[in-house]
C-alpha cells in the first residue's frame, strides 16, 4: 500500500502512466462488478420488503447471475435510433453523462493510503464534477428529439440545480468544523466522533439531497416511469442505454462513497476495533449507506414535480441556512 | 517539452476550437456545449497554473449553473432553433480590420510584460490562502461584492413579481 501512495506522489513519466494504467483498470472492473451485484441487491431487497423473492432463477438460487444475463442482453440488442434525432449528440449524450461519474471516484479516499487524488479541494471537485453529467442528460433529451425525453431531460435540470444548492450548504458546517476541504484529512478528523453525530441536521439534508441528486425514489422524476414513459432515455437501447444506467449506478457508488467519508469516518473504526482493517470498516458502512438507498426506494412514493421544487427551496434551503449559523456559534462556543 | 506545456497546449487548443465552433455552429444547442468545452478548458487552464480552487468553482459556476441555465433559456422561449445569417463584405472587412488591430495590441502587450520571479509554492494549501486574504486583507471589497450581488438579487425577485402581477 505504501507502494501505491509512492507512485501516486510521482513525477509524470510514460512509466507511472502505465501503472496508473494498471491500477486503474482494476479499480474500474471492480466498480463495474459493484453496479452488476448492486443492481441485483436491489432488486433483492426491494422483493423482500414488498413480500416477493426477486430474482432467482438465472444463476441458482439467490439470481446471481441476473444482472450478467441482463447485460449481455443490452450488448446484443440492435441498437436503434430515431430518424430525426440530431445524430452526434445522441452519441454523444451518454458519454457526456458517464464520464464525470468515473472521474469523481477518484478524489474518495478508500483506506488510509489508499486514494487516488489526494486533492486540497477533494470536496468541491467532487461536486462540481458530478455536475457536469447533468449537461449530457439534458443533451440526451434534447437530442432524442422526443417530448418525453425533452420533458424528462428539463426535470432532471431544475431538480438537480435546485437540490444542488441545500446539498452545498449543508455541508458548509461540516467543513466549519472541519476547517479543510481535503477528504483523507476530513476522515482523519473523526477518528473519535463521526460527524454524523455533530452534524445531525447537515447530514439529514445532505442525504435528502443525494437522493434527489441520484435521481432515486422519491425524487425520481425525470425518468418515472408512469407519467413520462421514463424520461431522457426513452429513446435509447442497446449499450447506450447500458451507459445511462452504469452511470447511475456508479454515482449511487460515488454518492455512497461520499457520504461515509463525510459523515460515518470513512476508514476510521469504531473505538475499540481496530484490529480490523480500515478498508472493512469503509465496505461496512458504506454497504450500509447503500442499504438505506434501496430501502427508501423500496418503501417510498414519487413526490409531485410542484412538491419537489417548493420541498428544496422553502424546506431544505432555509434549514439548511439555518444550520450553517448553528455550526458557527457552536464552533465558537465550543472547539 | 514536459508535461505543462503539453496539457496548456491541448488545452488552449480545445478553449480556442470551442470558441471557433460556438460562433460557426448553427443550432443553439450545439453552441451551449461548445461554450461548456471552452469552460472546461479554461478550468484545465487554471489547474495548470495551480489555481484549483478556482478551476473547481469554474466547473462549477460555469460549467455546471450558467451553462444550464442558457440551456433553460432557450428552451423555454420561442425562437428559432437554427440561425440564419447574412454576410456583407463591409462588415467582414471591418471585422477582419478590428482582428488585425486587436491582435497587434494583445501582441505587443504581451511582448512588453515584465515577468517577477516566477512563485514556486503557489500549490501549498491555496484554498486557505484565498480564504485568510478574502476575510482579512480584502474583506471591505468582498462585503461590497455581496451587497452587490444582494441587490441583484432582490432586483430579480421584484422584476419576477411584478410580472405576476400584470397577469
Amino acid at each position: 500500500m505504501e507502494w501505491i501512495q509512492g507512485v501516486f506522489t510521482s513525477s509524470p513519466t510514460i512509466e507511472s502512466f502505465a501503472i496508473y494504467l494498471l491500477i486503474t483498470v482494476p479499480f474500474l472492473l471492480m466498480v463495474l462488478g459493484f453496479v452488476t451485484y448492486a443492481i441485483l441487491a436491489e432488486r433483492k431487497v426491494m422483493g423482500y420488503i414488498q413480500l416477493r423473492y426477486g430474482p432467482n432463477r438465472t444463476g441458482g438460487r439467490f439470481g446471481l447471475l441476473q444482472t450478467v444475463a441482463d447485460v449481455f442482453k443490452l450488448l446484443i440488442k440492435e441498437d436503434t435510433r430515431p430518424k430525426l434525432a440530431d445524430k452526434g449528440l445522441f452519441i454523444l449524450a451518454p458519454v457526456i453523462a458517464f464520464v464525470p461519474s468515473f472521474m469523481v471516484l477518484v478524489v474518495l479516499p478508500y483506506t488510509e493510503t489508499l486514494t487516488f487524488a489526494n486533492l486540497g479541494i477533494g470536496l468541491l471537485y467532487f461536486i462540481a464534477i458530478s455536475g457536469i453529467s447533468t449537461i449530457g442528460i439534458v443533451t440526451a433529451g434534447w437530442a432524442s428529439n422526443n417530448k418525453y425525453a425533452l420533458m424528462g431531460g428539463m426535470r432532471a435540470v431544475a431538480q438537480m440545480i435546485s437540490y444542488e444548492i441545500p446539498l452545498l450548504m449543508s455541508l458548509v458546517g461540516l467543513v466549519l468544523f472541519a476547517g479543510t476541504l481535503n477528504l483523507t484529512e476530513i476522515i482523519e478528523q473523526q477518528q473519535y466522533v463521526p460527524y454524523i453525530l455533530l452534524q445531525p441536521i447537515g447530514f439529514i439534508i445532505f442525504f435528502i439531497c443525494a437522493l434527489a441528486e441520484l435521481n432515486r425514489i422519491p425524487f425520481d422524476l425525470p425518468e418515472a416511469e408512469s407519467e413520462i414513459i421514463a424520461g431522457y432515455h426513452v429513446e435509447y437501447s442497446g449499450f447506450r442505454f447500458a451507459f445511462f444506467m452504469l452511470a447511475e449506478y456508479v454515482y449511487m457508488f460515488a454518492m455512497a462513497g461520499l457520504i461515509t467519508v463525510l459523515f460515518l469516518g470513512g476508514w476510521q473504526p469504531i473505538i475499540g476495533l481496530g484490529f480490523i482493517p480500515g478498508f472493512v470498516w469503509f465496505a461496512l458502512k458504506f454497504s450500509l449507506v447503500v442499504f438505506v438507498f434501496m430501502w427508501i426506494r423500496a418503501t417510498l412514493p414519487r413526490l409531485r414535480s410542484d412538491q419537489l421544487m417548493e420541498f428544496a427551496w422553502k424546506v431544505l434551503l432555509p434549514i439548511s441556512l439555518a444550520n450553517i449559523f448553528l455550526s458557527a456559534i457552536l464552533k465558537e462556543l465550543f472547539f | 517539452m514536459d508535461g505543462e506545456a503539453l496539457a496548456f497546449m491541448l488545452l488552449s487548443a480545445l478553449a480556442i476550437l470551442g470558441g471557433i465552433l460556438m460562433l460557426n455552429l448553427r443550432k443553439v444547442v450545439h453552441m451551449v456545449l461548445a461554450v461548456v468545452l471552452t469552460f472546461l478548458s479554461l478550468a484545465g487552464l487554471y489547474v495548470t497554473l495551480s489555481a484549483e480552487f478556482v478551476a473547481v468553482v469554474q466547473i462549477l459556476i460555469y460549467s455546471g449553473a450558467i451553462s444550464i441555465m442558457m440551456i433553460f433559456g432557450i428552451m423555454l422561449t420561442k425562437h428559432n432553433s437554427k440561425e440564419r445569417r447574412t454576410k456583407t463584405p463591409v462588415r467582414t472587412g471591418l471585422v477582419g480590420i478590428g482582428v488585425i488591430v486587436f491582435f497587434i495590441t494583445v501582441y505587443y502587450a504581451i511582448e512588453n510584460l515584465f515577468y517577477p520571479t516566477e512563485a514556486t509554492n503557489l500549490h501549498v494549501e491555496n484554498t486557505e490562502q484565498i480564504g485568510i486574504l478574502i476575510f482579512s486583507h480584502y474583506v471591505i471589497p468582498f462585503e461590497l461584492v455581496s451587497v452587490v450581488l444582494l441587490v441583484a438579487l432582490v432586483g430579480a425577485i421584484i422584476l419576477a413579481k411584478n410580472k405576476e402581477a400584470d397577469e
